[in-house]
This record gives C-alpha cells, sequence and structure tokens, in this order.
C-alpha cells in the first residue's frame, strides 16, 4: 500500500503540487441491532479507500478513491491538482501546512479478545441476555419498557498515512460500541427515555467490562424511579451538582467545541458555526479557577484514541481551559499556520472518503480532590442533576440548555427527593464560572461527534468527575 | 466489472447457497464538493466511489453488508460470508418475501440530466453566490457547494431489475454583516435550470444586512412566523416519525396516531419521490418497488405510516415503497401550500418573532414530541404586522405535536430545502404558528 502512496504524492509533486499527503484508510465493521428482542438486521462493512490531498498554488484539493488501481489513481491526482489549482485562483490567502511534530511510526493496538472469537452468536447472545435482564428488572419496578434499541459495533481501523513533508505512520486501532435506546412507560405517569452511548477502543474484552445486563437493569431501575417517583422540577436558585455524564457534555460543548481553530476562523461558518473565542482569546477568563479543561487523544482505551493525527503529526494533552482561563485552542496544520502556532495533532477524519478536519477526541473536566459526599455535604439547597436527554447549544457555543432525567433535591447536604426535568440554561461563562468544586471520581462516555460537510460523526470520550455550581438559576418541567 | 455483471454474479452466488431472497445494488457516484468561507475556496473535493450492497433475506433471517472490493473473488467472498451471517442469525418473528417483479418504472425518473461538476464550473456557482451576497452587503460568506452524478443500479431475485440515473446540486451558504448578523439561504436542484446560486446569496445577504445590531430577544410566548428552512426541519421530524422502524423503536411522537390529527387542518405533507427533476426524486426503493405519492398527512389527519415489506406485514398493510432495507424512510417531502403569500401572513400578526433558520434540535421525549431547537441567523420581532428589530438568543422549547397543531396558516411561497439541518429534501412554506415558547439563558 505505501507503493501505491508514494505514486500519488510523486505524481502530485511532479504536476506542481507545493504540498501532498496520501492516507490509505480501511474500516471493518460489523453491526447487531437487537430492537425490542428481535434482531434486525446484521451487517458488516468493509469501506476502504485512498484519500489524497494537495496545495497548488495556494489552493487546496481533496480527493478519493475506494477503486485502488494506478489507472484510477491517476485520475484523481489529475482531478485533486485541477482543482486545487482552481481554488488557489480565487484566493488571496494561501492555504499552508502549519510546523508540527511529524512522525515515523507504527501504532498496533492488538485487542485481548479478538471479535472474531466472538462471532455473531456471542454478539446476539450479549444483546438478548442483556435484553432479558432490561425486562426483569422494569417488571420488578412496575414499569413498561415498551421501547428497547440496543445496537453493538465493532470496528477494526487500519492506516497509512504519508506526505511529501516527511511523514509516515501506520496504525491499527480495534473499537467497540454499544448504544442504547430505552423507553419506560406507566399508564398514569407516562413515558420517559435514556439514550446512552458505550464505547471504547479495544477489542471484545471492552464490551465484557461494561457487564451490559448489570449496566441495563440499574438504567431501567433508575428510569422506573424517575416516571414513578420524581416530582417536576421548578425554577428557583440554587446550587447544583453535575453528574460526570452532564460534565462531559458541558465539556464537549462549551470548551472543546468553542476551541476548534477552523471554527475561529469561519471555517465552519456555514455548517457547524463559529465560536464566541476569537484569534486573541488565549488567556480569556472564562471560568473560575478550579476549572481545567482537558483534551487528551492519547488515553489508552478512550474511544476517540490516537497517537498520530490523520496529519501525521504527534498528539500529545491539550489544556483547553487552565485555572479558568482559555489555554489552547485545537489545531491542524492549516490553522496552526494561520494563526501563527504549531498544530497539536487535531486533524481527524472518519472514513477514507472524509477531509481531515479539526476535531476533538477525548474532552473531560480533570479531577479535583473532592469525593461526591463532600461535594454535596456542602450544599444548603440545590439539585442534583445525575445525567440528561435533551440539549443543545447555539452555533456561536455561548448559550446551552441541558434538562436532567435523574435528578435529586439536595438539602442541608443531603439527597432527598428525586426531581422530574431540571433546566440547566446558562452561557458558557456562567456556568464555568459558577463551578467552586470539583470531584475526583473521573468518570467517561462515548460519543459520536458530529462535524463537517458531508458529515463526519467521529468517536470521542467525554467525561469529568462531579463539579459543584453555586447560586444558578434553573428551570423546571423541561 | 459492469455494475450489471455484478448483480448477476452476487445474485448466482447467494442463491446458489440457497437463499430465497437476495438485493443486489451498486453506486456509482463522482461528486465534487467546493467548500468557502471568508469569500474564499477553503477546499475542492473530488470524491470517486463505487460500492455494491448486498441484502438476503433466510426466511427471515436477515443480512447486509457494503463492498468495496469489486473484483469476482471479492464479489464471491463478501456473498459467502453475509449468506452465513443471515443462516446464522436468528429469524425475525415477520418474514415478508421481497416484492415480485419485474416491475416497470417511471422513464423519466430513471434518467436524470447530469449536473456540472468540473471544478472551473463550481467553482464560478460559488463565485456567483458570493458576489450576489455581497452586493445585499454581506461582508463575508461560507458555505458549500456539492454537485453529484450518480448511476444506480439494482437487482433482485424476485425478478426486479432497473438501472438509473441521478444528478442532484445543491448550495448551502451563510452570510455574515457581523458577528451577530447573518442570514442563510439554499438552492438545492435535481437540474442545472433549477439551480440559483446568485438567487441564494442575495436572500443571505439581504437577511444579513436587515439582521445587523439584534437586541437580545425577551422570553415567552409568542406568534411565530417560521421561514422555510425551520419549517422544512419540523416536517423533517414528522417524515422520520412517519418511519414505521421509528414508531417500532419508540423513537416516534406518532405512535397509536394513525387516522387521528396530529396537525391542524392547514397542514398536508406528502413524501413524492415522483416529482421529476427534483432533488429527492427516486424511482424506485430500495426493494426495487416502483416508488410511488404517499400522502402522510392530509388536513392535519396522519393518514399512513412508512413501509417497507417486513414493517409492512408485521402492521398488516401494503407497503407503501419507501424500504430502505432496515427501516423504511421518505424520499421528497412536499408540504401543501397556503393561500396568502408571507408577506401577507406576517401582516396579521401583531407582536410575534420571525424566525429564518435553526440548528441543534434535539427530544427530551420522542414518544411526546417535548424538544428544543436554537434560531440562528436572522430573526425579528413582528409588531404590527411588520418585522420592526433584529433579535437575538432565544431559544425554541416546545412540543412538535403542539407547534404543528397549532398552525394557523402557511404560505403560498414554497422553497427547496436541504442543508446541513435538514436532510430530506423538502418543499416548504413559510408557517404561522400560535403560542411558541421561546426560552433563553438565566445566566
Amino acid at each position: 500500500m505505501e507503493d501505491h502512496l508514494e505514486f500519488v504524492i510523486s505524481l502530485a509533486l511532479a504536476q506542481g503540487a507545493s504540498y501532498a499527503e496520501a492516507r490509505y484508510q480501511s474500516d471493518y465493521s460489523e453491526s447487531n441491532l437487537l430492537k425490542n428482542g428481535e434482531p434486525e438486521v446484521a451487517s458488516f462493512e468493509t469501506k476502504k479507500g485512498i484519500a489524497f490531498r494537495a496545495i497548488v498554488n495556494g489552493g487546496l484539493g481533496f480527493g478519493a478513491s475506494n477503486q485502488m488501481n494506478k489507472r484510477e489513481l491517476r485520475s484523481l491526482v489529475r482531478k485533486v491538482v485541477a482543482s486545487a489549482k482552481q481554488a488557489g485562483r480565487m484566493n488571496k490567502v494561501p492555504v499552508v501546512m502549519g510546523q508540527g511534530e511529524l512522525g515515523q511510526a507504527k501504532v498496533d493496538i492488538r485487542p485481548r479478545v479478538s471479535f472474531d472469537a466472538v462471532g455473531l452468536d456471542g454478539r446476539l447472545d450479549l444483546l438478548q441476555e442483556a435484553d432479558r435482564a432490561a425486562l426483569e428488572a422494569a417488571e420488578a419496578a412496575g414499569v413498561k419498557l415498551p421501547g428497547r434499541y440496543l445496537a453493538l459495533d465493532t470496528l477494526m481501523t487500519e492506516k497509512v498515512i504519508i506526505n511529501s513533508d516527511g511523514a509516515k505512520v501506520y496504525s491499527k486501532v480495534p473499537r467497540v460500541a454499544l448504544d442504547m435506546f430505552l423507553t419506560a412507560f406507566d399508564p398514569e405517569k407516562g413515558s420517559i427515555q435514556r439514550m446512552l452511548n458505550l464505547g471504547e477502543s479495544s477489542g471484545w474484552e471492552g464490551a465484557e467490562r461494561w457487564d451490559v445486563p448489570e449496566l441495563l437493569k440499574a438504567e431501567v431501575r433508575s428510569l422506573a424511579s424517575v416516571l414513578l417517583k420524581s416530582e417536576a422540577a421548578k425554577e428557583e436558585l440554587g446550587d447544583v451538582v453535575l453528574g460526570p455524564e452532564v460534565v462531559g457534555i458541558v465539556s464537549h460543548e462549551s470548551s472543546g467545541h468553542p476551541g476548534e481553530a477552523d471554527r475561529i476562523m469561519g471555517r465552519e461558518a456555514a455548517q457547524a458555526g463559529e465560536t464566541y473565542l476569537k484569534r486573541d482569546s488565549l488567556g480569556m477568563k472564562v471560568g473560575s479557577e478550579v476549572v481545567n479543561v482537558v483534551e487528551d487523544p492519547t488515553l489508552p482505551r478512550s474511544f476517540g484514541f490516537y497517537l498520530f493525527d490523520d496529519e501525521g503529526v504527534r498528539a500529545r494533552r491539550r489544556y483547553l481551559i487552565k485555572e479558568g482561563r482559555i489555554n489552547e485552542f485545537l489545531h491542524n496544520r492549516e490553522t496552526a499556520h494561520a494563526m501563527g502556532g504549531q498544530s497539536n495533532a487535531s486533524a481527524r477524519s472518519v472514513a477514507f472518503n472524509r477531509e481531515p478536519i479539526v476535531r476533538m477526541a477525548n474532552t473531560f473536566v480533570e479531577p479535583g480532590d473532592l469525593s461526591f459526599d463532600e461535594l454535596i455535604e456542602g450544599v444548603a439547597y440545590g439539585t442534583y442533576i445525575k445525567n440528561f436527554m435533551e440539549w443543545n447549544i447555539d452555533d456561536r457555543r455561548f448559550n446551552q440548555r441541558y434538562v436532567g432525567l435523574e435528578a435529586f433535591r439536595i438539602e442541608d447536604g443531603e439527597l432527598r427527593g428525586r426531581l422530574r426535568n431540571p433546566v440547566l440554561e446558562i452561557t458558557t461563562p456562567g456556568l464555568w464560572s459558577a463551578v467552586d468544586a470539583v470531584g475526583k471520581d473521573l468518570r467517561f462516555n462515548a460519543a459520536y461527534c458530529g462535524k463537517g460537510d458531508p458529515m463526519q460523526a467521529i468517536p470521542v470520550w467525554t467525561g469529568g468527575p462531579h463539579i459543584r455550581l453555586r447560586n444558578v438559576k434553573l428551570g423546571g418541567s423541561g | 466489472m459492469r455494475a450489471e455483471d455484478i448483480c448477476q454474479l452476487v445474485l448466482r452466488a447467494c442463491k446458489a447457497q440457497g437463499v430465497n431472497d437476495v438485493v443486489v445494488s451498486v453506486a456509482e457516484s463522482e461528486g465534487s464538493m467546493v467548500r468557502f468561507s471568508n469569500n474564499e475556496i477553503t477546499v475542492v473535493d473530488t470524491l470517486m466511489d463505487t460500492t455494491a450492497s448486498i441484502f438476503v433475506n433466510d426466511n427471515g433471517r436477515r443480512a447486509g453488508t457494503n463492498v468495496a472490493d469489486l473484483s469476482k473473488k471479492g464479489l464471491e467472498a463478501a456473498s459467502r460470508k453475509v449468506v452465513e451471517m443471515a443462516k446464522r442469525a436468528p429469524a425475525a418473528t415477520t418474514y415478508a418475501p421481497l416484492p415480485q417483479g419485474p416491475f416497470t418504472y417511471d422513464p423519466k425518473l430513471l434518467d436524470s440530466r447530469e449536473v456540472p461538476s468540473d471544478p472551473r464550473s463550481l467553482v464560478g456557482f460559488v463565485k456567483e453566490a458570493i458576489d450576489a451576497a455581497r452586493r445585499e452587503g454581506a461582508e463575508r460568506v461560507a458555505g458549500s457547494l456539492v454537485a453529484d452524478n450518480g448511476r444506480y443500479t439494482l437487482q433482485t431475485s424476485a425478478g426486479a431489475f432497473a438501472v438509473a440515473r441521478k444528478s442532484a446540486i445543491e448550495l448551502s451558504l451563510r452570510a455574515f454583516c457581523a458577528e451577530d448578523a447573518s442570514g442563510h439561504s439554499v438552492s438545492v436542484a435535481g437540474s442545472k435550470e433549477d439551480f440559483k446560486p446568485a438567487q441564494a446569496g442575495e436572500e443571505a445577504g439581504r437577511m444579513a444586512k436587515l439582521s445587523l445590531g439584534p437586541a437580545e430577544g425577551e422570553p415567552g410566548e409568542y406568534e411565530a412566523v417560521l421561514g422555510p428552512l425551520v419549517f422544512a426541519d419540523l416536517v423533517n421530524q414528522y417524515a422520520r416519525s412517519a418511519s414505521a422502524f421509528m414508531v417500532e423503536a419508540g423513537l416516534s411522537f406518532l405512535t397509536d396516531k394513525l387516522g387521528q390529527r396530529v396537525a391542524s387542518e392547514a397542514i398536508s405533507l406528502t413524501d413524492d419521490p415522483t416529482m421529476e427533476g427534483t432533488y429527492g426524486a427516486s424511482p424506485f426503493d430500495a426493494e426495487g418497488l416502483p416508488t410511488r405519492r404517499n400522502p402522510v398527512i392530509e388536513g392535519g389527519v396522519l393518514k399512513t405510516y412508512l413501509h417497507n415489506s417486513s414493517t409492512a406485514k408485521k402492521f398488516g398493510v401494503a407497503t407503501t415503497a419507501n424500504a430502505g432495507l432496515v427501516a423504511p424512510r421518505p424520499f421528497n417531502l412536499v408540504v401543501g401550500e397556503g393561500q396568502r403569500p408571507l408577506e401577507e401572513m406576517i401582516s396579521s400578526v401583531q407582536k410575534g418573532i420571525y424566525v429564518s433558520n435553526n440548528w441543534y434540535l434535539r427530544y427530551q421525549n420522542y414518544q411526546t414530541g417535548e424538544f428544543s431547537t436554537i434560531p440562528r441567523d436572522a430573526m425579528f420581532l413582528i409588531e404590527g404586522g411588520k418585522l420592526t428589530r433584529p433579535i437575538k438568543e432565544l431559544r425554541i422549547s416546545d412540543n412538535l405535536l403542539r407547534m404543528l397543531s397549532a398552525t394557523k396558516e402557511l404560505s403560498k411561497e414554497r422553497k427547496w430545502v436541504r442543508w446541513w439541518e435538514v436532510e430530506i429534501p423538502t418543499l416548504s412554506p413559510s408557517a404561522l404558528i400560535s403560542g411558541v415558547r421561546f426560552t433563553k439563558s438565566k445566566r
């Protein structure tokens, strides 16, 4: 395969490109879906092909083909070079690839339990056992479960990335993911729904570690309690403790996305939007001093794991917010050059036929040193929002809304009754500035982050420990 | 190997292993995309892709795959594996055989004319759009233009066979006069003749200019006029929810509502893939059935769910030719037009809000339709029947069933909409809706 990649790069350089980059990517996936206990279509797929980028006269062209013979690749290079020239003619500001620590390396993550060893039977057995466990838990809790949607995916991604600046990186990473959607129902109380995503970069051992049947039981018990025992939240001022799942989505939406340099430059303006941050926002205070938000692709087993990005740059931990101040943006080589810095390895692409763009990997609030009990003990009157269902944020990443699913009243340092649908509708600096304490119990959830055009839903982890916010106004009843 | 030969080879290979139902399709596409921002070209994409899809159903044991290795060896291996997977899979409770062909397809839907996809033409269209927006006062413009010419071949073990050529071109752009003053517009077409980049640029630029200096909006319940981009998003939610798969999965607010009123009398929604020359036109569904015009909502009443053969059998009805092999899906949505022009509709509103665009729609509960979404780009206060002041930073937090039931009227003008937020192409009017709940950040 390296021959093919070297071939397209040398062709492009000969045709006048100042930069050329070729990536072979193969994604093999198997998917199983159990809907209300019944298996849907089982499927497998190999997506593989060559992606190619070139800069010619300051214009950037990208192309991809899944037909990897030399005739097709010649045609691809010709078209991409012509496109890049066309783009360059209209541009006053040339595209330039900036500095970054380019790698020559091999990353091979070996599954401890291979996906092949499990087979279709093992996958379906797991889903069916989990489904039965959910039904049993529902019966014991006195609710119905009319909607049960369990999707299990295993993926193996293999990449070879070579560019004309000297990067040469091979990687092979397995991933396993489970998406769950549950609807609990009571004839008097109505329905309630829960969406949960698990995922990690590992072999089948990841799915074993989750103990899906027990997890489903716990989720169903929680849903039943929310449905049968909670009182509608009302609008009020108080302290708020957010659970790791909520802290994860907040970190992703309100720190990760606003810190993407391509948004700052307006490159995503018509799709995923822009950001309230500017080129000169580094150092800006957006939160209290206990807030540290980290982005780290190198976490072992993480769903967003990589050691080299899709431009061949070595990955490292990034502090997006440090002690409450904007500390670093997420850059690929293009944005790094435009903003006068170095790439911090944020270029990712979801498949061979997608352009590498600035993405998050694993975004989370760095843990502090308080236990959950200590956080709660410090609250005279407030709300604990453990997880959420509805959320969104504006395209400048400034106004956001999280509607709690499992939530509790806190009084005199103790959890009392259950609350339904408390609404946290707040600005980004408003949220981060209200944080006065950070727990030590770091946990992660998986997600597929949507960005780009065509859309690239890319695997990430979102996470954090429990955090406490002071004097926040909550809305009620969704 | 030619697409027709691929279909034959896979059919033979799967049937030789004793499977009754096989669908093979080959998608050959050559697409180009120009992305632009800050009035310049960000990147030009060239995407060449040929993929075969195989679906087998062995008495309710179902499996599917997409294959990129189109060599004889690769196709035979994929055929073997997909049949093996199906034979090991547990049987679904309902088995519906594939629709029995051969079928006759509308020749006008089988052969759409190519759209320009060379970089010079596409960059030219982008320049037209940017220039038009800037003439209206926009300082910077961003967006994407996609042109695609594809050939789709489908053959089933039940005698269906068709080859269709499909072309489409779409532009989505956003013009800015300031960081908080922007307008968005689209041009979505199945032919070059219907593609209007300058018109889209002009509209986005004009909206951006009008929205300069927005004040913070006040939360509350308002009469709201939702522009075609916003109403198309709401209608997309209805069409998604009408898929029998979503109904079964607990992901639909239309569950148990067949024959009931789910919207106001003003609203009729049809899925119409038979509209020649439109973006979402399609001669056949994924099971090879000729597509048809399916009224989904008529006068506010839910008339049908969208089905493939399997879901139809489960629900005890006939398929609506909306397969999706896993989930039935809408192709091309058409909302019936209203009586009055938009301007007259706005003139009837004493105090309200005009929303030109939205994004990030998320549900609190898919079964009840509780949701929120965020207005973006130009938004105006309506006072005394006129757009008076631009406003910003509000959120629509409401219920879809309530909103479409409280729709007082639709505009006479309609526009084809498809962009990042609106996946299914939709011919959408603007809508006047009572009591829309707007909320706002509290700190």
